[in-house]
Parts: structure tokens; sequence; C-alpha cells
């Protein structure tokens, strides 16, 4: 028992770990370029980053990632569920498509307007990669055959009380449209885990409206639990070739709502093969 | 015909961008009779034969006489007076020169049958937004003064700038150009300021993308707008992106390295080592970087001779 806890608190950087990015890295760089790109991207800083987060990720978080046969070197829109009321499975879906795979790729997630602005912060994550969420941004990237996460609930999705947790919100039809405009494929995710973080919530809607806050989240702790957490990668959607961009909101509908079933069926089905850990434990 | 030099009027020729302008066209085009003016004295004379500077106040009668003189075939107008000083006071004086005088000259260019007219306006029309995208188009809106009124004449002499480039687009050619920061070693914009003074405060908590044009590239590209650009809003701006920090580095000089929300409390203090405009704290926060495809449609070959780590190297050259 005191062994798991220490192992669990373990959050050093082993001369193995570091091996292993140093070499992602090098391909890195290779892809990327070593200087910065026009949205802040900045390997060297990322690099830096991950060698924080890969401990957390590993150790902490114990991340299992499924499905990594389906990824294909080609970019995507990377489609996922948004849980566990703050970013972290933005941030362990990055850290496992720049790590753990076969051909590593750093992810350009699309983070809310308010994110951008903040400071510290949103310069730390742009230098990871992350990007402010607008269509014209998603569009150029997409264009430069870069990878983006999207999560198409927004704050919705992230920010739930715990009678929600586990039930993907609507997505919003931003995300399909640029899909078709830019004719890659989607590819769903759903991350299994990241609601326990926080495993009791309240959202004060009124309040965060007031304040001018996105939401506000009233948790019994605000240091995340460490519920141990599974990603699971879909198989491919391609968006179908009699669509474009400005098809009606009612054809292009049922597509999304199946994008949304698929992600809520890995959902349900991560649900049943999840590790134990007390605050899932009903 | 007595005169069959082709006349080119300068608004503003005393500026640093505008002399190298001057010096650009006199030199490529012996046949061109360059007219520079400006309120301000010229720092040096010009020696060549075809170049002549007047300084003169912008009021109706000077210019309307300069006009009525000359048969000039272009106009550029470089004239903007710089919100490099911006403050809400002396923002009565700015929009009766840049909004004023923008008009004054436009309506004499009409009326006077010249050919082409070029005007300068800048990027700071588009504000540094946190919600800016990457990459904004000539068609992106002028948020500049929603955030900071005192820059409401460099957006409001745009707008007035590009109604009537396309109100008159089959009487006169226009261009307006929407440059990146023009940083050289004779440039006194805020920008080559701020790169060039030693501890100014430099964001620890931000760092925004910024693209820099050396003043070389753009006096060629102002030049180029002559024959090669046909009427249309064009941003200036290279490739190269760059962050505020890199840029910091390449210049060398030591900074005051702080948060950049605790700066606008310290504002007052601050500004007595750096005397900064207030709008320039949400550009050294905020991106707004421009896209350039527009330009590059028309100037394909040798778009700039100078990369941005030279550019900025050349800027050292103002220690």
């Amino acid at each position: 028992m005191l062994k798991e806890i220490i192992d669990t608190v373990n959050l050093k950087t082993s001369p193995e770990d570091r091996k292993k990015i140093d070499q992602v890295f090098s391909k890195l760089y290779s892809i990327y370029g070593e200087s910065e790109d026009p949205w802040g991207l900045d390997l060297h800083r990322a690099k830096s980053s991950i060698e924080y987060i890969w401990p957390i990720y590993k150790n902490y978080f114990k991340v299992r990632v499924f499905g990594k046969e389906n990824v294909e070197d080609r970019p995507y829109m990377i489609t996922s569920n948004h849980t566990g009321q703050v970013a972290i499975d933005g941030m362990l879906i990055s850290t496992a498509f720049a790590i753990e795979m076969e051909r590593p790729r750093i992810l350009r997630a699309m983070v809310e307007r308010f994110f951008t602005g903040l400071p510290f912060i949103g310069t730390w994550a742009a230098q990871g990669g992350a990007v402010l969420g607008d269509r014209q941004n998603c569009e150029k990237l997409l264009e430069r055959n870069q990878s983006v996460l999207v999560f198409p609930e927004g704050v919705r999705g992230v920010s739930k009380s715990t009678k929600d947790f586990y039930k993907v919100q609507s997505f919003t039809r931003g995300f399909f449209r640029i899909a078709l405009s830019s004719g890659v494929p989607i590819l769903p995710i759903a991350v299994v885990g990241a609601e326990e973080l926080f495993p009791y919530v309240y959202q004060a809607k009124t309040m965060a409206k007031k304040l001018g806050l996105p939401a506000l989240p009233l948790s019994a702790n605000y240091i995340p639990l460490p519920s141990p957490i599974d990603i699971y990668i879909g198989e491919p959607y391609s968006p179908p070739d009699h669509l474009n961009a400005d098809s009606s909101d009612k054809d292009i509908d049922h597509h999304i709502f199946e994008i949304e079933s698929i992600i809520q069926k890995m959902t349900d089905e991560g649900l049943k093969k999840r590790r134990k850990f007390w605050a899932n434990v009903k | 015909m007595l005169n069959s030099k082709k006349k080119i009027l300068i608004i503003g020729a005393a500026g640093g961008l505008a002399r190298i302008l001057t010096s650009i066209l006199s030199k490529e085009n012996p046949n061109y009779e360059i007219i520079g003016v400006d309120s301000r004295p010229q720092v040096e004379e010009f020696k060549r034969e075809n170049v002549q500077f007047l300084k003169i106040k912008y009021t109706r009668g000077n210019f309307e006489k300069l006009f009525r003189d000359n048969e000039f075939f272009a106009v550029y107008h470089l004239a903007r007076m710089s919100h490099a000083y911006s403050n809400k006071s002396n923002l009565a004086q700015r929009l009766d020169l840049n909004i004023m005088g923008t008009s004054r000259i436009l309506e004499l260019a009409l009326k006077f049958h010249v050919k082409k007219m070029i005007i300068l306006s800048t990027y700071h029309v588009y504000g540094a937004l946190s919600d800016n995208p990457t990459f904004l188009k000539e068609d992106a809106p002028l948020k500049a003064s929603i955030n900071h009124p005192e820059l409401r004449d460099v957006t409001e002499m745009d707008q007035l700038a590009t109604n009537w480039m396309w109100k008159n687009q089959h009487r006169i050619e226009t261009v307006v150009l929407r440059p990146c920061s023009i940083i050289g070693p004779q440039i006194r914009n805020s920008m080559s300021q701020y790169l060039t003074t030693k501890y100014v405060p430099l964001g620890i908590d931000y760092n925004p993308m910024f693209q820099f044009i050396h003043e070389f590239d753009m006096a060629n590209i102002l030049a180029r707008s002559l024959d090669e650009i046909p009427t249309g809003i064009y941003n200036v701006a290279p490739d190269e992106v760059v962050s505020l920090r890199k840029a910091k580095s390449i210049i060398g000089l030591p900074s005051l390295k702080l948060p950049l929300i605790t700066l606008t409390p310290m504002a007052l203090v601050v500004k007595k080592i750096w005397n900064f405009p207030d709008y320039l704290i949400e550009y050294i926060k905020f991106s707004c970087v421009i896209d350039n495809t527009e330009l590059k449609k028309h100037l394909k070959k040798d778009f700039l001779r100078f990369t941005t780590k030279e550019a900025l190297e050349l800027l050292k050259l103002k220690l």
C-alpha cells in the first residue's frame, strides 16, 4: 500500500524516460523545425514541459492508450469528449500523441478565448502547441498538414456537475464544417477516468456568469486526484463526399450525432474496463 | 513638352522611411521628379537633381497650390502623425491632421487627376487582442480602438482611405499598405524604440508573436507599389514570425523581466525609464500576426531582402 502511494507520487523523470523523450523530440525537431511557429509553438519549451508532464502522465494518472493502430501518418481532426473540470484531458491526449505513437506529432489543441488571455498559462500552452479555437487558425493549421485537437462540447463538457459525469454533451457544428472544407478525417477519442479527478462537483453557473468566468466549479478537492486514465482512439470517420462546408444543419446534424454516439459508446465500454480507484468504486 | 518628367509627391518626406523611399525612387528612375513635403525640416539635404524638398504647413491653400502647379502622376501619403507618443491630450491634434489632412489630400488628388495614390497605414489598426486569430487578412475588422480609444485616428484614417479608394477605383488607382512593425536604424517608431532601449519591461507572463520588416524592404515595397501593385488594401509582412522574447534576445539588450499584469498599475514609475504609449502594453502582451498572401500575388520575386534575424541585427546599428 505504502509502496503504491510512493510510486504514485514519484514524479521524477527516469533516465530511460529522458532518453525516450530525447529520441521523440529529435524526430519532432525534424518535422516541425527548431524555431517558433507563427502560433507560438516552441519545441524546446515544449520539451522541458513534457519532462515534467511525463512522470505525472505515467505515474500519477497511469495513462493507458488504446487504439494506436487507428492512427496513420496523416493529419486528423482529433475530436474528444471533454471531462475533468480543468483541461487536463487535452494535456494528456497531446502527451500521448507526442510520446506514445510510432510517429510522434504535436497536436494543436483548440482552446477557449478566455484561455489565451491568461497570463503565464496562455503562453505556456501556446509553446506546447495550443492555439486559439478559431476557424481560421484551424483551417490554416490543417492546410499545413498539422493535426488539431478539438473538444466540440466546449465548456459544457468540461464543467459538468457530478450527476452528469460521462454523459457526452451535444457537439457544436463548427468542427465538422471545417473537416468538410479541409477534407481531413475525424479521429474520435474518448477519455475515461478524468471525471474522478474532481469526483464531487457542483457548478455555480449563476455566480460564474456574474464574475464573467466560463465556469465556476465548487469541488471537495482542488488538487486533481490520481484517478487512472484511459484514452481510447476510435477508427477515423471520413466526412461524406456529398456534403460540403455550407451544407445545411439538417444534413450534417446526423453525422455529428453519429460521432457523439461513437464517443459515448467508447466511453461506456471504457467505463466497464477501467481500473479501480477509491473515488470510482460505486 | 517642356517637362516630360513624371512628377511624384511624397507627403511626410522628412520621415526616415520617406527618405529611403526618395532615395530609391530618385536613383532608380532618373526621369522621375520627386517633390517631398513636410512640416518638419529635413535632417539632411538630398544632393540629387531630381529631388526637391519643401517645408510647408499642411494647410488647404498650400496643398492646393502644390497640386495646381505640378501635374502629379503619383502621390505617396506617408504623413500620418505618429501614434508613438499617443495620449488622450493630443488626440484632437492627431484627429485633425490624420483625418482632415488625409481627406484634404485625397480630395485634391482626385481634383487634379493624380493617377496613383499610395497610402501608408499600419497593422496596428487590427489591434492586439487575446482572441486574434493568427494571420489576419485584410478584411478582418479594425479593432484597435476597442480597448484604446486614443488609437481612433489610426483606424479612422485607414477606413477613410479605403472607403475613398473603393468609391473612386475607376478614376484613380489607390494602394493602402498595412505593414507589420517596421524596424531599422532610421525609423523612430514605438517598436524600434522598444527594441533598442535598455531595461524596458519584457513579459514573463506573455510572449506574443511578431513580424518585423526592415525599413529598406518597406521602402522598396512602397517604391514597387507604383507599378506593380493594383488598387487594394495589402498587409505587408514577411512569412517569418518571431516571439518578442526571441527578438529581444537577438538584439541582446538587457530588459526588465516582469509580469506584464503588474505593468499597468506600475505605469507611472516605469514611464520614468521608458516613455511608452499605453496601447503598446497590449502589443507586447498579445499577438497581431498578419497574412501577406494578397501582397505576394503581385510581388513574387525578391519580396524581401532581409530576413527577420538580419533586420533585428541591423537594428543594433542604432545603438
